[in-house]
């Protein structure tokens, strides 16, 4: 996804044949880059494209022969008013759990161990240790974990309640999108903390030493040094999170399938719906296609953003 | 893997013209088995089908041992899946687009008419011609279930039929009375479920299936038969019935029962709610009512016969106005030759093998289905179960949903819409009126009316 805004954005000048030449070793390096993104992304995308304007179907008269429409797919699209809500749950869903709950939750917990660490403290250790654990699980896991928490008959919440001599209580028909916000922040914040930890290593100490003689409160340190430094790997880390957000599929699959009704229906689960249990592949794609037009948007936008911050 | 899939489909796509042409020409001879003399079949057949329960792969095993014994040239490749029949069809179709097929598989017999106007499959006619067993011992409700556009395409071995399960234990603590023997009307299982909801602590009264996760339990097990309960049906001279005084009745008894909490939330969102639903009223307890398929009682009774007999009754299901109570019934799972299968006579002579009296029997009797063989009913065994006896009876009172190629759109369409009401988004009436639009998307609006 990053090679294509990149390539956007690079000077657009000519190559002089023997310049060309010169960076052949390189361009032989990045060959089989280039063939597994063409062959597992650009080659599918563009499939998508196209099926996308046909009215492709896996049962019944349109599998057998499927017809062109046109943009009769996308005209559907914008009239549909399920369409709107999933945009709507998307926008939700990436807010409460890339933006603020990723990497808020990322920073601090990043800060938190980096302080720690420089103090000697051995459990920070343990507790980088326990954050790392959630986000190298398998998805799938992760959100087996969370059915196993949220459950409504044997969960452990509802179980941790009943003890507690409340309860029941039916979370994820109650609370989806909240419990899914949850469960998301859960398994990603490791990636942000990952980020800020490396970041942060490579802020020279001797900066705070010259803030604490001048009198700078911790405040002051965090608000003036810290932030800034933290700034371009930290808009790189939002664009990171934001786009796999955005394609978050198996972690609500598991959890809640989009239900109930549609309250959790993302746009990757309602591509996926579409095509895989309505069976309308062409439809389907046309919802991908748009997916990846509003992920290449927040590429852009990131990128450019982070350039002029950096 | 979403785009790679679909990429498979492109290449089916690319070579259309290819395709196209071989399957007219393999519908055009469908009979070219029906001249293959005995002998001369071999080659490999590939069996592809789905059981959870692992009821089947002994039986599947019996028909394929016969197959090799009487030709000693074929060999049976079984692929069994254990998982849901759901997920099972979505890797199938996958598979029969890609061209990658196996050459016999076990789907529901409502798939017929999707999968015949996709040319996923072979009609049967011209093996039938030669299996005398077909015009001697299947019915003709039997052989109309399977026929689509005037072609057979499945063979069934065991049918559908539905009871709404009670649990007699549970109702004689709510008041209701160890005695009762099914509900009035249809309102009077509200009432019932009301009265379990105030009286007994920790069951739940009732589970209505809904919304997608219900699959096609919303529809076969709720929705439907609660829309000819009110007296409305699915379709009217082969149109689609869309916003309809039934349709908003029907509604409204989803908003009537969630509103009240007599049915729980998390079947809107457990994957399968149907597992647990099953197990609360079967074994634990802990549900009072349950419109569910009839087959579900074998499972009970092998755990434990006579606490089953003794708490849990059957009845059919009531209409709005205390007219004769009906069910609903189905072809069952059945068993399909694949269209683009290198080895179709084979494949033939593999059906045929499941279908044996015997094998018919013994498999309905463990995993009680009406059987779709009237020989099979004979057997002593069959007809000293007093539970089969009135499962196959019941299908006489059964009514059936129409074998129209959409039928599967309209399943979503109908998931959708009880959704949209049991979460409390939509009024009855407004989801009535989105039902007609998105029906109108999914099948075409020429093919949709109102009442």
């Amino acid at each position: 996804m990053i090679p294509g805004g990149g390539g956007a954005a690079a000077p657009a000048r000519p190559v002089p044949r023997d310049a060309l030449r010169r960076q052949a070793p390189y361009l032989f390096g990045l060959a089989p880059a280039a063939i597994l993104l063409a062959a597992f992304f650009v080659g599918p995308a563009l499939w998508a494209a196209y099926a996308s304007l046909t009215n492709t179907a896996l049962v019944g008269i349109d599998a057998a022969r499927p017809r062109f429409v046109g943009l009769a797919n996308y005209e559907r699209l914008l009239g549909d008013p399920d369409f709107a809500n999933v945009i709507r749950n998307s926008v939700v869903f990436v807010v409460g759990s890339a933006v603020i709950g990723q990497f808020v939750l990322g920073l601090s917990l990043a800060l938190l161990i980096d302080h720690a660490e420089r103090r000697g403290y051995r459990l920070a250790t343990l507790a980088y240790a326990a954050v790392l654990l959630a986000w190298v699980n398998p998805t799938v896991i992760a959100g087996f974990l969370w059915v196993a928490m949220f459950d409504f008959y044997n969960g452990s919440l509802n179980t941790g309640l009943a003890l507690a001599g409340t309860g029941p209580v039916d979370w994820l028909g109650q609370f989806p999108m909240l419990s899914v916000v949850i469960a998301n922040t859960w398994r990603g914040a490791a990636f942000t903390m990952l980020i800020f930890l490396g970041a942060l290593k490579t802020i020279p100490s001797d900066i705070y030493e010259a803030a604490r003689v001048d009198g700078a409160n911790a405040w002051r340190r965090f608000w003036d040094h810290t932030l800034p430094s933290l700034r371009p790997i930290g808009a790189l880390a939002l664009l990171s999170i934001t786009m796999s957000t955005f394609g978050t599929f198996i972690l609500i699959q598991t959890l809640t399938n989009g239900g109930p009704g549609t309250q959790t229906e993302v746009i990757a689960l309602y591509a996926f719906h579409e095509a895989f249990r309505s069976y309308a592949i062409g439809y389907g794609s046309a919802i991908a296609v748009v997916m990846l037009l509003i992920n290449f948007a927040f590429a852009i936008v990131y990128l450019r953003w982070s350039r002029a911050r950096a | 893997m979403t785009r790679t899939i679909d990429r498979r489909t492109f290449l089916k796509a690319a070579a259309a013209t290819g395709i196209v042409v071989a399957c007219g020409g393999d519908q055009g001879a469908p009979a070219g088995g029906g001249g293959t003399a005995k002998g001369t079949i071999s080659g490999t057949v590939t069996v592809s089908y789905a059981d959870e329960a692992g009821l089947k792969p002994k039986y599947v095993q019996l028909a394929a041992d016969g197959l090799r014994a009487k030709y000693s040239g074929v060999d049976v490749k079984i692929d069994h899946q254990k998982i849901g029949s759901g997920d099972f069809y979505t890797k199938l179709l996958l598979a029969l687009n890609a061209g990658d097929v196996p050459d016999v598989i076990h789907v529901g017999g409502d798939k017929i008419g999707e999968l015949a106007d996709a040319g996923h499959i072979e009609p049967l006619d011209g093996y039938l011609k030669q299996w005398e067993d077909w015009s001697k011992v299947y019915p003709d409700a039997v052989k109309s279930g399977v026929t689509y556009q005037g072609k057979v395409w499945a063979i069934p071995y065991g049918l559908d039929t539905r009871f709404l399960f009670y649990r007699k234990d549970v109702l004689d603590k709510a008041g209701v009375g160890a005695t009762w023997t099914g509900p009035k009307n249809v309102d009077d299982i509200l009432e019932v479920a009301k009265a379990v909801k105030s009286k007994v602590a920790g069951v739940i009264p009732y589970a209505l299936y809904a919304g997608p996760a219900g699959d096609s339990g919303t529809a076969n097990h709720a929705f439907i038969p609660l829309l000819w309960a009110y007296g409305g049906d699915l379709q009217k001279d082969g149109k689609w019935i869309g916003d309809s005084p039934a349709l908003r009745k029907v509604l409204d008894y989803y908003g009537r029962t969630y509103r009240q909490d007599l049915s729980p939330k998390e079947i809107l969102t457990t994957a399968k709610p149907w597992t647990a639903m099953r197990e609360k009223l079967g074994l634990k307890g802990e549900l009072a009512l349950l419109f569910e398929g009839a087959w579900n009682y074998g499972g009970w009774v092998t755990k434990d016969k006579a606490a089953t007999e003794r708490n849990v009754g059957y009845a059919l299901f009531p209409t709005a106005t205390g007219g004769p109570s009906f069910t609903i019934g189905g072809p069952g799972t059945a068993w399909y030759v694949t269209a683009k299968s290198k080895n179709k006579d084979a494949a033939w002579e593999f059906v045929k093998a499941f279908n044996t009296k015997e094998i018919v029997a013994k498999l309905n009797i463990e995993d009680p289905h009406p059987v779709a063989r009237t020989d099979s009913a004979e057997v002593a065994e069959f007809k000293a179960d007093k539970y089969l006896v009135d499962s196959t009876e019941s299908l006489k009172k059964a009514r059936f949903a129409p074998p129209d190629a959409n039928f599967g759109k309209v399943i979503g369409v109908i998931q959708k819409a009880t959704a949209r009401v049991a979460t409390g988004e939509m009024s009855a009436d407004d989801a009535a009126k989105r039902y007609t639009d998105e029906l109108r998307q999914a099948v075409g609006a020429d093919k949709v009316i109102t009442q």
